[in-house]
């Protein structure tokens, strides 16, 4: 079987799919449903309703003609989340300045890339895809479900935090970059730091600026020549940080500048929701739980670069049990179809439990994106985003079997093994006919 | 002796040059064209018809027997043949040559020494008029695809500059020209090296430059009505060059070469309340819906090559393939199912022939034959303001009328003869495919050129790289280039490009070439010459230079 065969059976199911979803009812029957927040039902059942989860337990009475998805000895989960991740994109970085607050990745969304299909594949319906790490600050994230052959807009989950992504150290210092062109300030970690204060004092600065404005515009004599300020994206988007209408997503590895980076978040009052990768967090939980501050980290991966190096694999289960908000991300269209394995490590390197390990890629990054209303568990009125295992979540030997957001089955299994086994009969009868011509 | 031959030869030449000129003025004489059968487009067909043109225009047309053959009319029978108005390609890069890059890539460290500052009004300002360089191997092959009339633009840059609409009607740019400049033209494409490198990036300076553009008028005209008391704008060149767009709101072309880029223009379209044109569009009917409630100008390229986007590339060389011959040829019949209006062009072909076989492929995709016209002829010249002028048969229209052998767009259709502005041209069969040779022209050449007024010396210094020939040639009347030379077999066609009293002139040779040899035919407008010429040994030409 070549990739692209593979990728071609994929796309294929893109008009399958369609055909397949029988508008947004759905009731999974009889599975183990781990609910994630509200314990384990055994032989449970879960009713999604127009998208809806209406009821969850045990011998559910269903509307009838409801299409049933029989989970009969299967694991059913709540759809993976992946708080940290840059798929379905064209394009991650603006490198051209060092300050993009003004670029959006909703700009550029790719609704027709395959690691869609990919996530979908690893139980993944929701992901927090992010501008990259070249900058001190970079442009705003958004928040997409993966509605594999949808539009690009239907993807948008329009409840999550609106999220700006900032980075420290090595990357936006370019410490690693083979990047041809202009050595760009900041060169440094203080420099970093300093580029990305002297932004806030403008963004400040520009605030006044507005509202002395429109204070004088307002006022019962108003003086005729006003000039009217310009409108500075840049500056919207710092401003919007600092009126709580944004929140900061930090690429940030080492202690000691993720503390810098807190004071300044206090210096000009605008919210961190996140730390991305921070390796050294184990050596700071006090000052991240006390600030409500989570954070969004591989698992066991530590010492690709200097940076790195301190990392341990206990970082997840020890920050949790300090009492910090833990999510394991994917970083890359690849992982991001294992993430329930990575969460498993959980329980070896620290002792989790099973429902704290789910709760990395389940609620904790729902919580992370303000998406805690509408995703993350199994409970009546969440979305009816699900995802179903053949074994539990956590074991080595699970695979994902089926993925389905909002009711609609957007991955099946057995139906891409079989369209797959077909397509390649076919294949070679044709091969055959072919040669038999010759 | 000698001088005086050749000073009386020069003279000569140079009196049927400026000849020449002056018969090939912009207009034609006066044409009845009889007994075609008219396709108007506005209009219903008639048979037996005639078409009067005169002074470029035409003053009428109808069946036979209702039109008057007037005295001083030259006609040109038509048996059997339709009459179509002239196609209008209504984006293309034809003619445009971009100014070369300058010699030698800058270097990383020069880079990094000096980072460029990016003259972004420049690209604005960049007037497609100003690099035409219309050549007749274009114009003729434009003529054999029917086009009578295209909107150029440069091809290059966020900003690509700006367009112009012009009549095909020879190689003299200033004549050609109906509107200049017609639109801004934008691409969603990135800069090397400098902000904005990303697409992402491209989306955010274009929103910043177009509030800035109406932010910067505003404060301008603020000034003007009080400046007692006010700040002074700050003069920008570059908002300046944006602001007719921004603010007076003339039209911007968003090339769109995918679905989501057709997203991100009607995005900048409403936000900025922009008087926007989709162009390329060869997805557009993925998006119909989006397109349609947006409701601006479409202009659908007929380049049926699937962007790198696109969920049809990734699946091996079969679907791709399927892609290209029946999935997308298919856009503009799928539009025309949804509803949706619009104009067909060649963007993105490099040949206008292409944009023949392609429209077949597409009228084969279900696209009716009229609404492929339509789409060529009457819609492109609403969408671009020029319908009273252009798109149809129409009395009082500019005569751009081409004559066919059978129905528009057919596979064995040919277009015979084309008026433009009224003037005949002619359609040359293409030049063949060349051969392989086994000469080598490369060296210089002793070239006698004698015409009805005498013989002419030069020297020609040819270059030929496998069957492609260039040069120059001297003689005491200055050097000229060598432009188009091909050797095929053993033969030799290349076009001179003479300049004559600040005037350029177009030679073209064909004849045939042996290693140490070679002659031919000098054609131009109103004559022709022989050239013969031999080989200079390398030698002796050496010594010469001694």
């Amino acid at each position: 079987m070549n990739r692209k065969t593979i990728i071609f059976i994929i796309c294929l199911s893109l008009a399958v799919f369609s055909s397949l979803s029988s508008g947004q009812d759905l009731l999974i029957n009889n599975g183990t449903v781990l609910t994630v927040t509200k314990g384990t039902i055994l032989n449970g059942d879960v009713l999604i309703l127009n998208g809806i989860i209406k009821k969850i337990g045990k011998d559910l009475k269903a509307p009838e003609g409801i299409k049933i998805v029989d989970a009969t000895g299967k694991y059913v989960m709540p759809g993976i989340i992946d708080s940290h991740t840059h798929i379905a994109l064209t394009g991650t970085n603006e490198t051209g300045n060092a300050i993009t607050p003004e670029v959006n990745m909703r700009d550029v969304l790719h609704a027709e890339s395959t690691s869609i299909y990919t996530a979908l594949s690893g139980g993944v319906t929701m992901v927090h895809t992010m501008h990259g790490s070249a900058n001190p600050i970079g442009g705003e994230n958004i928040v997409l479900k993966m509605k594999w052959g949808k539009t690009s807009e239907e993807m948008i989950v329009p409840e999550a935090y609106r999220t700006l992504k900032f980075a420290l150290g090595e990357n936006p210092k370019r410490a690693n970059s083979f990047i041809i062109g202009t050595p760009r300030y900041p060169q440094s970690r203080m420099g970093v730091n300093a580029i990305i204060r002297r932004e806030f004092l403008k963004a400040k600065n520009y605030m006044e600026q507005w509202d002395r404005y429109l204070k004088a515009k307002k006022s019962k004599k108003p003086a005729k020549n006003i000039i009217p300020l310009r409108k500075d994206l840049q500056m919207e988007q710092l401003a919007d940080m600092m009126r709580g209408k944004m929140v900061a997503r930090v690429h940030s590895y080492r202690a000691d500048e993720t503390l810098e980076f807190i004071n300044l978040s206090k210096e000009f009052g605008f919210k961190i929701a996140c730390f991305e990768h921070i390796s050294e967090a184990f050596k700071i939980t006090k000052e991240l739980a006390k600030e409500g501050i989570g954070i969004s980290i591989f698992l066991d991966s530590w010492a690709y670069k200097v940076e790195a190096s301190e990392g341990i694999a206990y970082n997840a289960a020890y920050c949790t049990k300090k009492g910090i908000l833990v999510s394991i991300n994917s970083d890359s269209g690849e992982r991001i179809r294992r993430l329930f394995n990575d969460a498993a490590k959980s329980m070896k390197y620290g002792d989790l439990s099973a429902d704290e390990a789910l709760k990395l890629i389940t609620i904790n990054p729902a919580i992370q994106l303000g998406v805690e209303k509408i995703a993350g568990s199994l409970e009546v009125g969440k979305h009816g985003d699900v995802a179903i295992f053949n074994e539990h979540p956590l074991s080595a030997y699970t695979v994902c079997q089926m993925t389905i957001i909002e009711g609609e089955i957007y991955f099946d299994r057995a139906q891409y093994l079989r369209e797959r086994e077909e397509m390649e009969k076919n294949k070679k009868e044709e091969e055959k006919k072919k040669g038999g011509k010759k | 002796m000698r001088t005086q031959k050749i000073s009386f030869i020069v003279s000569a030449l140079a009196a049927i040059f400026l000849l020449v000129l002056v018969s090939s003025a912009r207009v034609g004489p006066t044409y009845a064209i009889v007994n075609c059968k008219i396709v108007p487009v506005s209009g219903s067909p008639v048979e037996n018809g005639v078409i009067i043109i005169r002074d470029g225009l035409i003053e009428s047309l109808g069946a036979q027997d209702k039109v008057a053959i007037p005295m001083d009319a030259e006609v040109i029978p038509a048996d059997g043949l339709y009459a179509y108005p002239g196609l209008i390609d209504a984006h293309t890069n034809f003619f445009v040559e971009p100014p070369k890059e300058e010699p030698g890539q800058r270097t990383a460290a020069a880079m990094a020494a000096q980072p460029e500052e990016k003259n972004w009004a420049q690209d604005v300002n960049q007037m497609a008029f100003d690099l035409l360089k219309p050549k007749k191997t274009s114009v003729d092959s434009l003529h054999m695809a029917g086009v009578t009339t295209v909107l150029v633009a440069a091809e290059k840059g966020i900003y690509a500059g700006q367009g112009a609409l012009l009549n095909v009607n020879g190689e003299k740019a200033e004549a050609m020209v109906l509107k200049n400049p017609v639109a801004l033209h934008i691409n969603f494409t990135t800069e090397r090296g400098r902000y904005p490198s990303s697409l992402m990036g491209t989306v955010a300076f274009l929103r910043q430059s177009f509030l800035d553009a109406s932010h910067y008028s505003t404060h301008k005209s603020l000034f003007a009505s009080s400046s007692r008391g006010l700040k002074r704008p700050e003069y920008d060149p570059y908002l300046e060059a944006l602001c007719p767009f921004a603010v007076e709101k003339k039209p911007v072309f968003f090339n769109c070469a995918n679905l989501e880029d057709i997203k991100r223009a009607s995005r900048l379209i409403r936000e900025y309340k922009l008087k926007g044109f989709i162009t390329g569009a060869n997805e557009a009917w993925r998006v119909a819906d989006v397109v349609k409630e947006l409701g601006v100008p479409l202009l659908v390229s007929l380049d049926f090559k699937p962007p790198f986007t696109s969920i049809y590339v990734n699946q091996g060389e079969e679907m791709k393939k399927k892609a290209e011959e029946e999935i997308y040829p298919a856009n503009a019949a799928n539009l025309h199912k949804q509803g949706v209006r619009f104009a067909l062009t060649s963007l993105g072909l490099k040949r206008s022939s292409d944009m023949v076989k392609n429209m077949q492929k597409a009228i084969k995709a279900g696209l009716p034959r009229e609404e492929a016209l339509k789409a060529m002829t009457i819609v492109p010249a609403q969408l671009l303001g020029v319908a009273d002028i252009l798109g149809s048969l129409e009395p009082g229209k500019i005569a751009n009328i081409i004559l066919t052998s059978g129905e528009i767009f057919g596979e064995k259709t040919k277009v015979e003869r084309v008026f433009v502005d009224g003037i005949s041209f002619k359609v040359k069969p293409p030049p063949k495919k060349a051969q392989p040779t086994t000469l080598n022209l490369t060296g210089k050449w002793k070239a006698t050129i004698s015409g009805p007024m005498g013989e002419m010396e030069g020297t020609l210094d040819i270059q030929q790289e496998a069957n492609a020939i260039s040069g120059t040639i001297s003689s005491d009347m200055g050097q000229w280039d060598i432009t188009d030379g091909v050797i095929s077999g053993k033969e030799l066609s290349f076009t001179i490009s003479a300049t004559i009293m600040d005037e350029t002139i177009e030679l073209v040779f064909s004849g045939t070439a042996e290693q140490d040899s070679l002659e031919g035919t000098i054609s131009f407008e109103g004559g022709s010459a022989e050239l013969k010429a031999t080989r200079i040994p390398e030698r002796s030409s050496q010594r010469r230079g001694l």
